[in-house]
């Protein structure tokens, strides 16, 4: 009996039965796997890669190091007091005089991030250097270009002496190397992100927040009115959901504007006086109204589909048991919509904190957002490095985010339908 | 039968060569107007421009560093500002081309080795006369001036000209205002005059956008393209006023991507940029030449603007036009080249604080 009980189970071919089972297990699982590798692949090539690229980016800093290898070399032993030896100058020189191609221009754009002034500097002197022909260099560089001996340029040199720097990540919260690589605080009237962030944060909290509040009473309706009304209300919600994105925009600026809908309908029934309008356009207020319209939908949509699933017999025995309506509403009504609350919040947040076009149109002064930041030095400064720091750092936050809900709440609460 | 279908099939390769008086490159510039006047005056009379593509974008080097570090260029020819023509050249972005037709003709220098003339266009500030049926505003100094003349200006949101603008504001002169922004204290004095206006401004980015604001009283004066006044006053007939002083001229040209098809870029080019090519353009758009015998040749030619209901004199439209240039600054794209970055955040903190 004991030998038997050791013995393995076969099957009728002879081969034990959990070999024959792993072997058409295995050829399952890579039938599965060819059925998803389409979308592997493209969620790699579309997705993982620029992300990874992202990520290189935002501390890459080698395109000046290959530009200006014996420089750097020289450069570390100069104790940055003073203006830096003839042998320092003399490399400089000649790196300069020597270079070829584009590459000089391309890091004459990534030393004019750290200190303005790089750019033409290099772009003149590339010229006049030209015409030095011998030694001692020192004092004809300065003749050519007198920024040569101003010390500050030498001193903007010292952030970008290693092939990878966390520069970017830096400046995106308003830090800064200075020469010596230690971290300081960014001049006081060029303070920008640290004030972009807790307004990007602040606009999508709130645009959540309103979405919430407005989105929670429609999704009810809609999911438990009759089927006739109930799809003529869908209709309504949908359809601004299909106009594009700048119709909606621009409709808002009519209705919103000083001398719009809303303002002179207000100073007509005389509840302001005409020299009192609203400021309701360019601003902070006009992102949060016209981004919470925009992004109702994303809440509606959610809610609406978990609270169908909602049995309306539960309410009516919470009722019947003697519960008071707010009290079922409570207890037992909301309890069952939090999952579509989460989808929702979590989807419309996670849209708002990257949007753009939107704080563009309507943010006027003070209503610009990160994305806007993002595309400034996408397109105008050519700074990636910025970009993807900052890019980066939005991404860290909503995995942050995230994980933290997953503690709190737990992501298999999350529920799209 | 092979061999008549390879025949056939070599005779289609041989016509699509013949038919190569079809370019086939895509331009790409601002849109709106600006693009109207660019199509009817350099591609409509260019003898291949039945094959010129045209796309809009919103400047910038962004997208074209993109395709070419992908290797993947499908804009061949594009419509540039200054700054960005010095970076994409040094960057290696565009192709080299040959200036030696127009070197000698330019209002002012080549910005680059990469560039052929467009245009002068302009940051004017401007009102509509009924908004002040007393004292009018003439001078840049005007426009700062919120006690003298009550109400909200229109600015756009990013520092450029603006700098250049509140300096002349506070009595620098035109030719000095460069010298002044070299130093930081200059820089300070600006801001210092921007945050006169500060509570009084409603920001624009879309050249459209000032226009509105002005139509609709949003604002009493802005600033604005000069191209788009003119065009109001010319073809709508807003009763729109400028106020020339202190107004900044920008430079405008175009540049063939490298890596796309660059022989027939240049040729277009060379077409676009030719003295009459850059006055015809002219008719359309009430935006300044950059070759000084397009300006000749706009001169004799008045009344050269086109409307519907007859042809107007353009000069008075022109920044540059004689009377507006001594008291106008061109812009100097190696300052913002230089600047442009640590300014604007600046700029930036100073909008949302």
């Amino acid at each position: 009996m004991n030998q038997t009980a050791s013995e393995p189970i076969l099957t009728t071919d002879g081969i034990p039965l959990k070999v024959s089972l792993q072997k058409s297990e295995r050829k399952n699982k890579i039938r599965a796997f060819l059925l998803v590798a389409p979308l592997l692949v493209f969620i790699l090539v579309t997705f993982l890669i620029p992300i990874a690229d992202m990520l290189v980016r935002s501390i890459d800093d080698r395109q000046i190091n290959t530009v200006f290898p014996k420089t750097f070399e020289v450069y570390k032993k100069w104790d940055q007091q003073g203006l830096p030896s003839e042998e320092l100058y003399e490399t400089m020189f000649f790196e300069v005089k020597n270079s070829e191609g584009y590459d000089i221009g391309k890091a004459s754009t990534r030393m004019n991030y750290s200190k303005s002034g790089w750019k033409s500097l290099l772009k003149k002197s590339k010229r006049k250097f030209k015409k030095i022909e011998e030694g001692p260099y020192k004092e004809q560089m300065i003749a050519a270009e007198k920024r040569w001996g101003d010390i500050d340029y030498w001193k903007a040199l010292g952030v970008m002496v290693d092939p990878t720097t966390m520069g970017y990540y830096l400046n995106a919260v308003d830090l800064k190397f200075d020469s010596n690589k230690e971290i300081i605080r960014q001049k006081e009237n060029r303070r920008i992100y640290n004030h972009t962030w807790i307004k990007t944060f602040k606009i999508s909290f709130l645009v959540m927040f309103f979405c919430l509040i407005l989105g929670y009473p429609i999704s009810y309706l809609l999911a438990t009115l009759p089927l006739k009304y109930s799809n003529l209300l869908m209709i309504c919600v949908l359809l601004p959901f299909w106009t594009s994105l700048l119709v909606r925009t621009v409709a808002w600026m009519v209705m919103l504007q000083q001398k719009g809908v809303l303002n002179n309908l207000l100073v007509m029934s005389h509840v302001i006086a005409d020299e009192n309008r609203f400021q309701l356009m360019y601003n902070q207020t006009a992102v949060v109204i016209v981004m919470t319209q925009i992004l109702l939908p994303f809440m509606v949509l959610p809610l609406y589909s978990v609270m169908k699933t909602i049995p309306p017999t539960y309410m009516r025995a919470a009722l019947n048991l003697g519960a008071s309506p707010l009290h079922a509403f409570w207890k037992v009504y909301m309890p069952n919509s939090v999952p579509g609350i989460s989808a929702g919040c979590m989807l419309v947040f996670i849209i708002a904190i990257g949007y753009y076009i939107t704080p563009e149109l309507v943010g006027g002064k003070d209503g610009q957002m990160v994305g806007n930041w993002i595309a400034y030095h996408l397109k105008t400064t050519l700074n990636w490095g910025l970009c993807a720091s900052l890019g980066a750092i939005l991404l860290a936050v909503m995995t942050v985010l995230y994980w933290a809900y997953n503690k709190i709440v737990g992501i298999e609460n999350i529920k799209l339908g | 039968m092979f061999k008549l279908i390879r025949a056939t099939f070599l005779g289609l390769i041989a016509m699509a060569y013949a038919s190569s008086a079809y370019a086939d490159i895509t331009f790409v510039s601002w849109g709106g107007a600006y693009t109207a006047s660019q199509q009817k005056a350099y591609i409509d009379t260019w003898s291949k421009g039945s094959g010129v593509t045209v796309e809009n974008y919103n400047g910038g080097l962004g997208e074209i560093k993109a395709q070419v570090e992908a290797g993947n260029v499908t804009w061949d020819v594009v419509d540039v500002l200054p700054d960005q023509a010095i970076t994409g050249c040094d960057e290696g972005l565009f192709a080299k081309v040959d200036q030696s037709e127009f070197i000698n003709d330019l209002v002012v220098p080549p910005v680059s080795d990469c560039v052929v003339p467009q245009i002068f266009w302009a940051y004017t500030a401007f009102y509509d006369k009924a908004a002040f049926p007393g004292k009018k505003p003439k001078r840049m100094k005007d426009f700062f001036d919120v006690k003298k003349f009550p109400g909200k200006r229109g600015i756009h949101t990013w520092a450029n000209a603006l700098i250049e603008m509140a300096l002349v504001a506070d009595g620098v002169k035109a030719s000095k205002v460069y010298d002044v922004m070299s130093t930081p204290e200059g820089i300070d004095r600006a801001f210092a005059k921007l945050d006169t206006i500060k509570d009084h401004v409603v920001f624009w980015s879309a050249g459209s956008k000032p226009l509105e604001l002005v139509s609709s009283g949003e604002v009493v004066m802005a600033l604005a393209y000069n191209g788009r006044i003119g065009a109001a006053i010319l073809s709508e007939g807003k009763d729109f006023e400028y106020i020339w002083d202190g107004t900044v001229l920008e430079q405008e040209y175009l540049v063939a991507i490298k890596g796309g098809n660059e022989a027939e870029a240049l040729e277009f080019m060379a077409h676009a940029s030719s003295a009459e090519s850059n006055a015809e353009q002219a008719k359309y758009i009430p935006y300044g030449p950059m070759r000084k015998s397009s300006i000749g040749i706009i001169k004799k030619g008045e009344p050269w603007f086109i409307t519907d209901s007859g042809n107007i004199d353009i000069m008075p439209h022109m920044p540059t036009d004689p009377k507006v240039l001594k008291r106008a600054i061109i812009a100097d794209p190696f300052w913002w080249a230089d600047n442009g970055a640590e300014v604007h955040e600046r700029f930036g903190a100073w909008k949302g604080n």
